[in-house]
């Protein structure tokens, strides 16, 4: 689904991330973990084709590049900010998004239905956006980047900000997509949340630390808590958690 | 005294932003530059002397007392010598000034030196462009002060029905003076040449800050980034934009054009309303383009901002829109040239003032389509090389 392989991007001096190699396989979640300032966002910048590596190359749904319109139409990002238009209501968003992804209206209501019963949202489909509340807010952002059906979603710390009751909810909705056949790439710095993913990579000042499912490497650190794994994994491999 | 630390904390974020350093130091200079020109240039009237026949004996008496009026240069005309059928003079005047040779023709004829020797009065013609109220004031002011030196040079003449009261006294007759106006009348009120401007200025205005922004706001919430991972390119967005826009600025467009022909003081044909609102229209567009780019340049809506003085202010200064553009130094009338408002407010004005027909205004439709096409082409070029940069 997504290979990355050896990119580094640097900014001026400062090396964001540094050779890092993963690969993402089909019809999973895939985490991507770390604190601030691990690399994460602009890994997904340059997946999204936002931002260009300084060297290393992204192959994406066996693409090499990220721009390919037919590439971008198989791809749903949902970013950090709440990147919507807050004078539209929530259907109105929803609505544009979809057009603009070249989905017919008549596929966009019947998905938007769907969509916003998924997320508990059917009763303020009309309430404009910046009358919302944070976490209606990001459930918004996800139906915006659901409603063209994408393979492979990209999410970039969709939990943020979110009450931990949502998040849970959150990973319950995401479980469901992947059942629906979507394919997940997903980073927080929420480590502890991330347990519900296939497979996670352990990030750190732009350089893999770990790679594997959750379960197997709190096993290998002798933890309880995928977050203890990732604080044992950095103090191991160097660094300062 | 805890305001201290705000101030501090401004200085140090300015400090690291260059471009609103020298927004500071250089928009003011700027300014002033304009500012001082605008008021040190007089407005100062050409005038064209047409003499003919015998009249050809007071030119030189004419031109030296028209001379010393103030505000008020003699130019020469390109007109024949050799050309004196009466009404070929007067079409080649009207020429004369409709190509903005000069504002005002002082035109003499045998028949007033025939006239004033057989004791009338004679006609003197004043021929004027009409359009600009002040300089009108000017030309007519300076033919009325050097009237009497003509008079007094062309020898006395006794009024034939003077009475015997006044048989001893010398009494000059004062020449007529017979105005003629190309275009307007003298009903023309000095608001009527201002009027024709407002509508480029409003509309460029507020369309430029409207898109600047709002484009500015796509990019800081986001929203910019997720179009451009969408299967869309760059110039779907701009074109969006431009549709977007159309619709509420085609209607800002009419309530501004309706308004300002409804306080002149004279009717325009339902022809030149259409003609005038398709400029207004370009003018827009324009407009719209710029506040894109200028918004596309900036990082933040502070430097966006910015760009709305740097913008505006030359426009209103150097597009012949209050001040006379004549009156600025040869550096300033060619950033004129470069000025959309420039040709739209040449074209409005002939429109409005002048009567002229949408196909005469050629040259500006072409100037302003032109700076439409450059900044889309800009303004494309900019966001592909942003993409590319990106991919």
């Amino acid at each position: 689904m997504l290979q990355v392989d050896r990119v580094t991007k640097q900014f001026g001096k400062l090396k964001a991330l540094d050779e890092l190699t993963l690969a993402v396989p089909e019809g999973q979640i895939f985490g991507l973990l770390g604190p601030n300032g691990a690399g994460k966002s602009t890994l997904i910048r340059i997946i999204t084709g936002l931002l260009p590596p300084t060297s290393g190359t992204i192959t994406l749904l066996g693409s090499k590049d990220p721009t390919d319109m037919e590439i971008r139409r198989q791809v749903g990002y949902m970013p950090q900010d709440a990147a919507l238009y807050p004078g539209l209501t929530i259907a109105e968003n929803v609505r544009f998004f979809g057009r603009i992804y070249g989905v017919p209206e008549t596929v966009i209501s019947q998905r938007m239905e769907e969509d916003l019963e998924l997320v508990e949202l059917t009763h303020r489909k009309d309430s404009v956006v910046e009358t919302l509340s944070g976490g209606m807010v990001r459930r918004t952002m996800l139906l915006t980047a659901l409603i063209h059906r994408p393979r492979f979603l990209i999410l970039d710390e969709p939990t943020v900000g979110v009450d931990p009751e949502l998040r849970l909810k959150f990973w319950d909705w995401l479980a469901q997509l992947v059942q629906r056949g979507s394919s997940i790439l997903i980073t927080t710095h929420h480590i502890s949340e991330a347990v519900r993913c296939a497979k996670v990579v352990f990030l750190r000042e732009g350089k893999r630390l770990e790679e594997g499912p959750p379960r197997e490497l709190m096993a290998r650190y002798g933890s309880q808590d995928l977050e203890e794994a990732f604080v044992k994994a950095t103090s191991r491999k160097g660094g300062t958690p | 005294m805890i305001a201290r630390w705000v101030a501090l904390r401004i200085i140090q974020e300015m400090r690291r932003d260059r471009r609103t350093v020298a927004f500071f130091v250089l928009v003011p200079i700027a300014i002033m530059t304009l500012i001082y020109y605008a008021m040190l240039g007089d407005e100062t009237a050409r005038l064209g002397v047409v003499t003919r026949g015998l009249a050809r004996m007071y030119d030189a008496t004419l031109i030296r007392s028209l001379e010393e009026t103030e505000d008020l240069v003699i130019v020469p005309l390109d007109i024949p010598d050799d050309l004196t059928d009466p009404a070929a003079i007067e079409q080649a005047i009207h020429k004369a000034l409709g190509e903005g040779q000069a504002e005002g023709v002082l035109y003499m004829d045998e028949q007033l030196i025939v006239d004033r020797f057989a004791g009338r009065r004679g006609n003197l013609h004043v021929y004027v462009q009409g359009e600009r109220p002040t300089l009108n004031a000017i030309i007519l002011g300076g033919i009325a002060e050097s009237m009497d030196d003509l008079a007094n040079d062309m020898g006395v003449v006794i009024d034939a029905s003077c009475s015997a009261f006044c048989a001893n006294s010398v009494n000059i007759k004062p020449m007529e003076l017979k105005k003629h106006y190309v275009y307007g009348s003298e009903d023309y009120r000095s608001v009527d040449y201002f009027l024709p401007v407002i509508p480029p200025f409003i509309i460029f205005f507020l369309t430029f800050i409207i898109s600047a922004i709002t484009f500015q706001r796509e990019r800081v919430r986001g929203t910019l980034d997720r179009l451009m991972v969408a299967p869309m390119g760059f110039s779907q967005v701009v074109l969006g934009y431009i549709g977007g826009f159309f619709f509420f600025s085609v209607l800002q467009t009419v309530i501004v054009v309706g308004y300002v022909l409804a306080l002149l003081s004279f009717p325009v044909s339902w022809g030149q309303i259409g003609a005038i609102l398709f400029m207004a229209l370009l003018m827009m567009l324009v407009a719209l383009m710029m506040g894109l780019l200028a918004s596309f340049l900036a990082h933040n809506e502070f430097q966006a901002v910015q760009f709305i003085p740097l913008v505006i202010l030359p426009q209103v200064f150097l597009s012949d829109m209050i001040w006379d553009i004549r009156s600025f130094p040869a550096v300033l009338r060619g950033i004129s040239w470069v000025l959309p408002m420039t040709h739209a407010n040449q074209a409005m004005r002939g429109m409005i003032l002048r009567d002229m027909r949408l196909w005469e205004a050629w040259p500006q439709i072409l100037i302003l389509t032109g700076f439409f096409l450059v900044t889309l082409f800009i303004l494309m070029y900019a966001g592909r090389l942003h993409a590319r940069r990106r991919s």
